[in-house]
Order: C-alpha cells, then sequence, then structure tokens
C-alpha cells in the first residue's frame, strides 16, 4: 500500500505537483489522466523518487520513503518502472538486459537468472530475439523486454510512464496487449496514458489530473462516464473549450468574432461550420444583451473531435430572461435554424442564475 | 579488407617519407649550388658577413659575440651544433658562428665545412659549481686541480689527445669504478659538442669527461654524467641538480651572478664558420654515377647505425620513450579516472580543483611544465629526468583522459541512469555496470589518438636531461655532420612505435565492444536447452 501526503514538487520555474494527497491499495490498477504538464509523470517519478519531492511524505507499506534514511535503493527493488522511451541497456543482450538486475542486486544465479528471463520472453512473445542487441529490436519489442526486465525483479508495484507514447501506432497494441494481461495478474500498477479507451479497460481506478492535483479520482466507469466534475467531463469528451465574457452593452463584439474565428481555426474546425458558430454568438448577443439591465454574460462555446460538434452555452446573471419568449421572431428563428432546439434553464442558487444551451446542428438552412 | 587498408596506409607513409628524403637531398644540392655560386674567392674575412644571416646556439654567448663583431648581421638561433650546420648546408644562414674547437672537429669531418681564421671574440672556458656550501668546497678543489695540470702541462697534452689524435687512442679512465669515499657527484653536460663532450657509441668521451674524470680520482669522488640541452646545464648547476657543469662553458660576468666558475681550463674563441667553395661540391658528388643515390644512402646508414655501434644509442632512446610512454599512459589514465570519480557527483570542492588543475596542465606548453617540474618543483630533490617526464605526461595525460571521460559519460543517456536506479542500483553499481562499459567504447578512438599524441610529444624530454628517441637523434647527428637522415630515421621508429601502440588499443576496443562477444561467451555456464 502507498500512501501520498501533501506531496509537492517545485522546479525554479514550474510546480508540476501542487499537494497530492492519496491512498493507493494494494492491488489497484490505476491509470492516470489528464493534460500534458499537469503532474502526471511528476507524481509517478516521486513516488520511486527519481524525483526528489520538494515536500510531503510518501508510505510504502509504512514505511516513509521520503525519509532521507531510507534506503531507498532497496524500495525500488520491490518498485518496478517502465519508461516511456523504453531505456533498455545498450550494451547487453535482451536476455542479459533482463538477466543483470536479478544476479547482480537479488544475488540470483545465472542459471536462475536465465530460466526466469526465457520464461518472461516466452509471455511477452520475444524467446527468440534473446541474443539481439536492443537496437536491432523494433519499438515495440523493445517496451515489451523493458516490461520482462521489470518483472524480472518480481516487484509489489509497478509505475508505468507513458509506456505507448513514443510508438509508432501500429506497435500500440502489442505492448496494450502485454500489460493488459499484467493487469490480471493482481500486481498493484500505475499506469500514465493517454489512451483513454485502453485505460478504461485495464483499471479499476483512474485519477484525473490536472493543474498539479489530482482534480477528480473514480472507478472507470465514473471518470469516463459519468464524470462528477466540469474539467473532467471536457478532457474525456476531449471538448475544446472557448470563454468569452460580456460585461458591459458596450462590449468588443468585432474583437470576440475574431476570437471565435482564430479558435475555429486552431481546433480544425471546417470553415462552414465555424460560420455557424460565430452566427449563433452574434444573433443570440443581439437578442440577449438589450435584455439585460447590467450585462453580465460567461459564453462558453464546446467542442467535441469526436462527434464534432459544439455547444453555446450562455450564463448571465439577473432576473429571469428568457429570449424564447422575445418579439423578435426573425433573430429567433435563424437561431432555431442553426440550433435545432434552445434549452433555457433557471437556478436560483447559481451565481449566473440564468443558462442558455444551444446546439449546433452541422446541417440546416443558414439564412 | 582491414589489413589491406594498413598496407595502403604503409605505402603512403613510405612514399611520403621517402618524398621528404629526397626533398632533403635535392634542397642541399640546391644549398651547395647557390653557394658554389655566389662564393667569392677563398680567405673571407669575418667584416664580409656583416648584414648578412648568422646562425648561433641559443644559451650559448656566441650571439653578444657576433653582435659585437658584426652588428648588422641577421641572427638565428639553433638548439645544437648539427642544426647549425644544417642549416649552413641548406642555405638557410650565410655563415654560424661558435667554439673553435668544435668547429675545428667538425670542419675535419665534414669536407664541406670551413673555419674562416680571424676570431670573433676570444674567451675563456671555465666548469661551473652552484652557489652552495658544497659547490664552493668543489670548486676550491677543481681549481687547485686545473692549476696542477696547467703546471705540469698535462692539460695541454689532454687538450692535444682529444683534438688531434686518433679516435681509438682517446681514452679516459674507467670512472664507474671509482671508489668514491668522498661521494658521488654529478656532471651536467651536452653530449653534443665534439672533441669537448660527445658520444661515443653510448658513452659520453671528450676532454671535459676526461678532466672530471680526473678530477675525481684525484680527489676521491664518484662520478655521474647527465647529459642534456645546453640551458639545463646551466639550470642544473645553479639549482644544484647537478654538482657542477663541463660544457663548454664561457666564463662571463652576468653568469657569474648566478653560478660560481672555476680558473680557466682552456682559452677559447669564437669562429664563424662557412661553406667552402666548390672544392666541397666536388668531392661531395661524383660525377656519372648512377647509384650515387643509393650509396649515399648506404653510407649514412653506416655512419648513422653502424659505426660506433650508434644502433645502440637509438636502442635506448626508444626504451627511454616508451618507458616515459607506458608509464605516463598507466598512471595518467589511472590519474584521470581518479579525477573523474571524485568529479562525477558535482562535489563542489573537487570540481573547482579539478578546473585549475585542468587550466593549468593544458595551458603550460608541455615543455615549460617539464621545466617547472624539474627546476623548481622538483629542483632540491633527487630525481631523475626519466621520473619527472613520467610525472609531467603523467598530468598532460591525465588531463588529457579526464576531458575523453567526460565527454564519453556524457553521450550516454539519462535515460540509462534512470533505468538502472529503478531497477535499484545505486549511484557507484550504476556507473560501473552500465553507463562505464558504453561510454568507454565511445572513448576508446579518442584515447588512441590522445596515445599518439603522447609518444610524439615526448620528444621534449631532452630539455631535463633524458635521453630519448629524438635526443638520441641528435647525439648522433652532432658525431656524423648530417642532418637528414638521423632525422628520418628517428621520424620512422616513431611512426613503427605509434603504429605499434595504436594496435595494441585496436585490439582493447575490439575487446571492449560488447557486440563482438561471442554469443557461446554471453551464456557461458548456463544450460540453455531448458524450454520450460
Amino acid at each position: 500500500m502507498i500512501r501520498i501526503e501533501h506531496l509537492k514538487k517545485e522546479y525554479p520555474n514550474v510546480t508540476p505537483l501542487k499537494d497530492v494527497t492519496v491512498e493507493i491499495n494494494d492491488g489497484d490498477v490505476i491509470s492516470i489522466i489528464g493534460p500534458s504538464g499537469t503532474g502526471k509523470s511528476t507524481l509517478l517519478r516521486c513516488i520511486n523518487q527519481l524525483e526528489k519531492p520538494t515536500s510531503g511524505k510518501i508510505f510504502v507499506d509504512g514505511l516513509e520513503i521520503t525519509d532521507p534514511k531510507c534506503d531507498i535503493n532497496k524500495v525500488r527493488r520491490k518498485m518496478g518502472m517502465v519508461f516511456q522511451s523504453f531505456n533498455l541497456f545498450g550494451h547487453k543482450t535482451i536476455i542479459e538486459n533482463i538477466m543483470l538486475a536479478p544476479m547482480d542486486l537479488l544475488g540470483k544465479s545465472k542459471q536462475e537468472a536465465y530460466d526466469t528471463g526465457m520464461k518472461l520472453l516466452r509471455t511477452v512473445g520475444l524467446a527468440e530475439k534473446a541474443l539481439n542487441y536492443p537496437d536491432e529490436l523494433s519499438g515495440g519489442q523493445k517496451q515489451r523486454i523493458a516490461i520482462a526486465r521489470t518483472l524480472a525483479m518480481d516487484p509489489d508495484v509497478i509505475l508505468l510512464d507513458e509506456p505507448t507514447s513514443a510508438l509508432d501506432p501500429t506497435m500500440v497494441g502489442e505492448v496494450q496487449a502485454v500489460i493488459r494481461d499484467l493487469a490480471k495478474t493482481g500486481k498493484t500498477m500505475m499506469i500514465v496514458t493517454h489512451e483513454m479507451n485502453f485505460a478504461k479497460a485495464i483499471s479499476n481506478r483512474v485519477f484525473y489530473m490536472e493543474n498539479g492535483g489530482i482534480y477528480e479520482d473514480g472507478s472507470p466507469e465514473q471518470i469516463f462516464d459519468n464524470p462528477k466534475r466540469e474539467n473532467t467531463r471536457r478532457f474525456v469528451r476531449r471538448l475544446k473549450v472557448l470563454e468569452l465574457n460580456i460585461e458591459s452593452r458596450d462590449y468588443d463584439f468585432i474583437g470576440m468574432q475574431g476570437q471565435i474565428e482564430v479558435w475555429c481555426a486552431k481546433n480544425q474546425i471546417s470553415p462552414n461550420y465555424s460560420n455557424r458558430i460565430q452566427l449563433v454568438f452574434e444573433e443570440t448577443t443581439n437578442l440577449l444583451i438589450p435584455l439585460l439591465k447590467t450585462p453580465k454574460v460567461q459564453a462558453v462555446c464546446e467542442y467535441s473531435s469526436e462527434t464534432e460538434l459544439a455547444v453555446w452555452t450562455f450564463s448571465y446573471a439577473g432576473e429571469k430572461v428568457d429570449i424564447t419568449k422575445t418579439e423578435d421572431e426573425i433573430s429567433l428563428s435563424v437561431i432555431k435554424g442553426l440550433a435545432g432546439s434552445i434549452d433555457y434553464e433557471w437556478a436560483e442558487n447559481e451565481e449566473l442564475q440564468n443558462c442558455l444551451k444551444l446546439n449546433i446542428r452541422s446541417e440546416g438552412i443558414v439564412s | 579488407m582491414k589489413k589491406k587498408g594498413a598496407k595502403l596506409i604503409l605505402l603512403i607513409m613510405i612514399f611520403t617519407l621517402s618524398l621528404s628524403f629526397l626533398a632533403g637531398v635535392v634542397s642541399r644540392a640546391e644549398g651547395t649550388d647557390t653557394s658554389s655560386a655566389n662564393a667569392g674567392s677563398a680567405g673571407r674575412r669575418v667584416s664580409d658577413y656583416n648584414g648578412k644571416r648568422v646562425g648561433v646556439l641559443a644559451g650559448t654567448m656566441n650571439d653578444t659575440f657576433v653582435i659585437k663583431a658584426l652588428p648588422d648581421a641577421k641572427l638565428s638561433y639553433y638548439n645544437n651544433i648539427s642544426d647549425m650546420i644544417a642549416a649552413l648546408e641548406a642555405d638557410k644562414v650565410d655563415s654560424i658562428a661558435g667554439d673553435e674547437p668544435v668547429f675545428s672537429m667538425a670542419a675535419s669531418e665534414n669536407d664541406r665545412l670551413e673555419i674562416l681564421d680571424e676570431s670573433l671574440q676570444d674567451y675563456d672556458l671555465g666548469a661551473i659549481f652552484p652557489k652552495t656550501q658544497k659547490g664552493e668546497k668543489l670548486l676550491s678543489e677543481f681549481n687547485e686541480f686545473i692549476a696542477k695540470l696547467k703546471a705540469s702541462g698535462e692539460l695541454d697534452e689532454i687538450f692535444m689527445k682529444w683534438k688531434t689524435g686518433p679516435e681509438e687512442k682517446k681514452t679516459l679512465p674507467d670512472y664507474s669504478n671509482f671508489p668514491a669515499p668522498n661521494g658521488i657527484i654529478t656532471m651536467a653536460t651536452e653530449g653534443s659538442y665534439p672533441p669537448l663532450d660527445y658520444f661515443r657509441g653510448t658513452e659520453i668521451v671528450g676532454v671535459e669527461v676526461d678532466l672530471a674524470a680526473r678530477f675525481c680520482e684525484a680527489y676521491g669522488y664518484g662520478l655521474m654524467i647527465d647529459a642534456m640541452n645546453f640551458d639545463g646545464v646551466l639550470a642544473s648547476a645553479q639549482t644544484g641538480k647537478a654538482d657542477f657543469g663541463l660544457a663548454c662553458i664561457t666564463i662571463s660576468e652576468e653568469r657569474k651572478e648566478s653560478v660560481n666558475f672555476s680558473i680557466p681550463y682552456y682559452k677559447s674563441s669564437a669562429k664563424l664558420m662557412i661553406l667552402k667553395n666548390n672544392a666541397g661540391a666536388g668531392s661531395n658528388v661524383s660525377p656519372g654515377s648512377d647509384n650515387s643515390f643509393l650509396r649515399s644512402i648506404g653510407e649514412s646508414f653506416e655512419k648513422t647505425f653502424v659505426r660506433e655501434e650508434r644502433w645502440k644509442l637509438f636502442l635506448e632512446g626508444v626504451l627511454t620513450t616508451l618507458v616515459i610512454t607506458l608509464l605516463a599512459m598507466l598512471f595518467g589514465t589511472i590519474l584521470g579516472f581518479l579525477i573523474f570519480m571524485l568529479c562525477r557527483n558535482k562535489n563542489p570542492v573537487a570540481n573547482i580543483i579539478t578546473r585549475i588543475f585542468m587550466w593549468l596542465i593544458q595551458g603550460m606548453p608541455a615543455v615549460v611544465l617539464l621545466m617547472v617540474l624539474y627546476f623548481i618543483v622538483f629542483g632540491s630533490v633527487s630525481i631523475s629526468g626519466v621520473a619527472v617526464s613520467v610525472i609531467g605526461f603523467t598530468l598532460i595525460f591525465g588531463a588529457a583522459v579526464f576531458g575523453l571521460l567526460k565527454m564519453g559519460v556524457g553521450t550516454i543517456d539519462r535515460g540509462q541512469y534512470e533505468a538502472a536506479y529503478a531497477l535499484g542500483y545505486s549511484n557507484t553499481r550504476t556507473f560501473f555496470r552500465i553507463i562505464l562499459p558504453q561510454a568507454l567504447y565511445h572513448v576508446l578512438p579518442a584515447y588512441k589518438g590522445e596515445v599518439v599524441s603522447l609518444i610524439k610529444a615526448t620528444a621534449i624530454v631532452g630539455y631535463i636531461a633524458v635521453q630519448d628517441l629524438t635526443k638520441m637523434g641528435d647525439i648522433v647527428r652532432s658525431r656524423t655532420y648530417e642532418a637528414f637522415f638521423p632525422l628520418i630515421a628517428v621520424t620512422i621508429i616513431y611512426f613503427a612505435l605509434e603504429v605499434l601502440i595504436g594496435r595494441i588499443i585496436s585490439r582493447l576496443s575490439i575487446n571492449i565492444n560488447p557486440k563482438r562477444r561471442k554469443p557461446s561467451k554471453i551464456l557461458k555456464g548456463v544450460n540453455t536447452n531448458d524450454q520450460n
């Protein structure tokens, strides 16, 4: 069992981990997902002390490994790590790569190490490469060897740091298959990955990390199907988000239109659809702003690259204002033509009580 | 493929060498031509050479004599007599200035040379002694001894014997077996100044050695002789590295400030030597003979290697060069490695010390480093020049090895460290098991280059009384008055040494390349048949 208390890692210019407190149970298979630069790899590397934490404590089976007096080399023998860049020892053959550490560190005989090594090579399907050198192998093969090398130490915990990120797409499958088998053996595993379907399939627990902390921690079903928190939802649905704030009647309309256009281009949204997104914003604000006494509007556009559809959400403060009840029929029909439907909700307790949702259709009449 | 390449390279080497040899012969011939063309009548005068190019020996007083007599002369400085004569023959200078006894010997050996009758300056030769108590005592004994020899006329006899007598009559007392009740004293000399001090075979002989031996015999000393460059003789006597110096040293007021002089043992004079007119050319080239080139090579070979068993000198020189190179290589590698290990973990103190060490060693010309070590650092310690050379080149080579290791280890990917750490390897073990074996393989080709430059760099040890291959070449040249053949012989021997040592290291790099291992060796002692 691993317990992490208020872990913080700080570099002179960035702080990848701000404050992480979490407990990892034996047998957990944890996928760590999240945008890049949010400290996923740093968390993993702090757990086996490849990075020295700035502050905070880490306990492994009750032993505080962040204690300077702790013999970290001993702890690491029970904690395997698989790297994004494989890091096989270039001067040793495949079988030697696997035999080296058990012989050097666990005092195993050459024969013993060889037998275990060959057994592991057969499980990862590379027994015939035993006497090859790492640079004679493909990336996927190298990563499978790296996993076998880690397993040769018979670790209690295995940390996998983006094991398939450096691979050609055609080789991702073979490595994932090996990890999938590994996950079934009951070993505690932590895997940083960008492959969400893979994470969902193998893990019993998922950390969604953002901004140097664990933002949401839950079962794969919760995280991927019913995320409790907004940013998790946006991430797992692969939503691109644009947020615009209007705080007066004389807001910079032209500037905002420009912002929307740039954002659309950046997210490779087709010009046609981009046009629709802009039109909906234009028509809705035209309708809405004059109706508000003191405009305080937050307009959010979410675009899913999966479904290639965008949603505009306008939240605004003040009394109930429902634009569907307006007399400006022409504008309303334009919006309806583009958005199909307009959902209006009123929530008394929110800071911005009014909420207007418009799903933008990919087809339909543009007037 | 590899053998073929080696043969090709050898061929190119031989070709280049023979080309340079030919160039030497041709330029000699040209030199003869021009000198015969512009040579006037015999019986030239010293004043004819005012405004001309004059060669002098560095460290001697001849340059001041030349300037005094010929204020407009253009001086060129040379390190030994044979270089000077070679320069004269190659028309690099119009005349050379030097000591009368040495020049008359050279002229009697080489009939293309001629000495002008007129002297530049007359002066006295004296022995030098350090300004220490021991030196003063030795000095008064030596003065007494010389005075006695002068009075009995023995001194003149000795000079006559060495200047004119047949070589087999020029004998010395066997000073190596003196009983030495008063201890052994060391004499610094140059060894390339016949008839005063020179090598006959492997033995140093000459007037000055004869004097020293007789002196030691009479006063109950044992005698050791160190041969070195002329600059080194003065420095040795000044610092007390040698108990006295006898090397055709002119007594001068300026030198008296740093050393004590004995009473003069010889009245010498500075002379100008020039190339003879047509006479020399005629006797050198036998007309109409096709094999004259080959014959002249044969003659040169006989003179350089066979006569007086001079090959023994070369052999000794090669051994000295090899000993210095191999020991410096061994200790330097160890030193560089140790320093690297100290600095590896970014220890700030070790790093600062190392940076200063590297800055000092690499910033200093090797020759200066050696002199500083020999005359200053170990100035008051009785230590042989070979040992100082080994220390000096150990420092130089150690600095190079440190740099190489730093570079080689730097090429190893950070991931290799992390993978080893993650498996549970300690810092030190990671370095030796994972990093170093990969780094060495990268470093070896450059290491080989460093060794080759080390062999060549050792050629300067003559400055601190070590007779290595280069110095032995100089010694032989000072006897044969031939510039080119001994030089080329020395070059070829250096090439051979470099090839030899290069080969050894190449073998090493094959052994160190992990991919050249045999599969059967990798899994030695393992039963690989088990298919469970």
